[in-house]
């Protein structure tokens, strides 16, 4: 799982860049309704064991998707997205390192649960599907922390 | 006139992690040069190469010199670029020739301040912001003496490190650590303090 994968990072920095946006971002949001990372069922499931391919997987969600489809005209939301994006990046390598050690393995359970957030993101039109993936942000995150709390070294 | 000539020798000087991107001012006789500055993660650069973003300090930017300390924010290489503007002209971008990385920055020995209050050893460290932590090794100066080492989280606060006793001088060093990057300085000049008189009495 991630316990041995995901180097310790300084997640409280992204934190801040998201909450300087959080507002603006999720008052874009027009289906309010309708959840992408859908905090109880999705990643709260998730098994010590999946941790590191289902990171993996979102992070590559939404570098690959999320960040690409929306479009910021607001230069300091773009900033902040663009720190987040390129923390991502610097992890998404980290964990690059652990899948050559075979140590970041995807069985069927991790690959159900993004296949449910695509499916998620795929049922909006794709600029709502970003801003309210966007938005969302704070559940990953959060997820992100505590998984990385517990397995820490 | 002809098109305004576009900044050279764009470089970045970066040390303890404030990063400062420089060139060389474009010079028109009367007239006042002012210059934008964007940049360009390694995210951008890979999924996004279009996007290049406004520097948060520097646009515009009066002198040629921009701090991009608070645009450089995670352990991924960066893209920077600098165009000049003279009223309504402006210049092409001139492109950093090769990207930064913050890991590049240069780590100095931190300040140290080693003074005693009574019998009590204490120092302050220089406060280099919240990105740094120090560890700090004290040792008495005699044969068989035991190094010491304490982490300390923030400078430019006073540290007790030790009750001191007459007879040997107490020595300081310390190093930063650059939490963002895992990346150590070198020591800083060991420092020594000794206390004079009789040893402390044993408490009854």
């Amino acid at each position: 799982g991630l316990r041995r994968c995901l180097i310790s990072m300084d997640m409280h920095h992204i934190e801040q860049s998201f909450q300087g946006i959080k507002r603006a971002v999720q008052a874009k949001d027009t289906f309010q309704n309708v959840t992408i990372l859908s905090k109880s069922e999705t990643l709260q499931s998730i098994k010590p064991l999946d941790v590191c391919c289902v990171t993996k997987n979102l992070l590559t969600f939404y570098m690959d998707r999320v960040f690409k489809d929306h479009q910021e005209p607001n230069p300091q939301i773009l900033r902040k997205i663009s720190s987040i994006a390129n923390s991502f990046l610097y992890m998404q390598k980290t964990l690059q390192q652990c899948q050559e050690q075979r140590r970041c393995h995807c069985r069927q359970e991790a690959i159900n649960v993004t296949t449910v957030i695509h499916d998620n993101y795929d049922q909006l039109e794709v600029r709502s599907a970003a801003v309210k993936s966007l938005g969302e942000l704070d559940v990953f995150l959060a997820w992100i922390d505590k998984n990385h709390q517990e397995t820490s070294a | 006139a002809g098109a305004l000539a576009a900044p050279q020798n764009l470089s970045v000087h970066s040390t303890n992690l404030k990063h400062l991107l420089r060139w060389s001012p474009v010079v028109v006789p009367g007239g006042t040069v002012s210059y934008s500055v964007e940049y360009q993660g390694e995210y951008e650069s890979l999924y996004a190469s279009h996007i290049w973003i406004p520097s948060s300090r520097c646009s515009p930017a009066v002198g040629p010199e921009c701090d991009v300390t608070d645009d450089i924010t995670a352990n991924v290489q960066y893209n920077l670029r600098v165009r000049a503007t003279l009223g309504s002209q402006t210049s092409a971008w001139s492109t950093l020739e090769h990207p930064f990385h913050r890991n590049s920055t240069i780590l100095t020995p931190p300040g140290l301040d080693v003074t005693k209050d009574g019998f009590h050893l204490v120092i302050e460290l220089e406060d280099l912001g919240p990105q740094f932590e120090f560890l700090v090794f004290y040792w008495r100066r005699e044969s068989g003496a035991k190094e010491q080492v304490k982490t300390v989280r923030r400078g430019g606060i006073p540290v007790h490190l030790e009750t001191m006793e007459p007879g040997a001088p107490y020595c300081v060093k310390a190093q930063t650590f650059a939490k963002a990057i895992g990346r150590h300085s070198a020591f800083s000049q060991a420092d020594c303090v000794e206390v004079q008189g009789e040893a402390l009495p044993l408490a009854l």
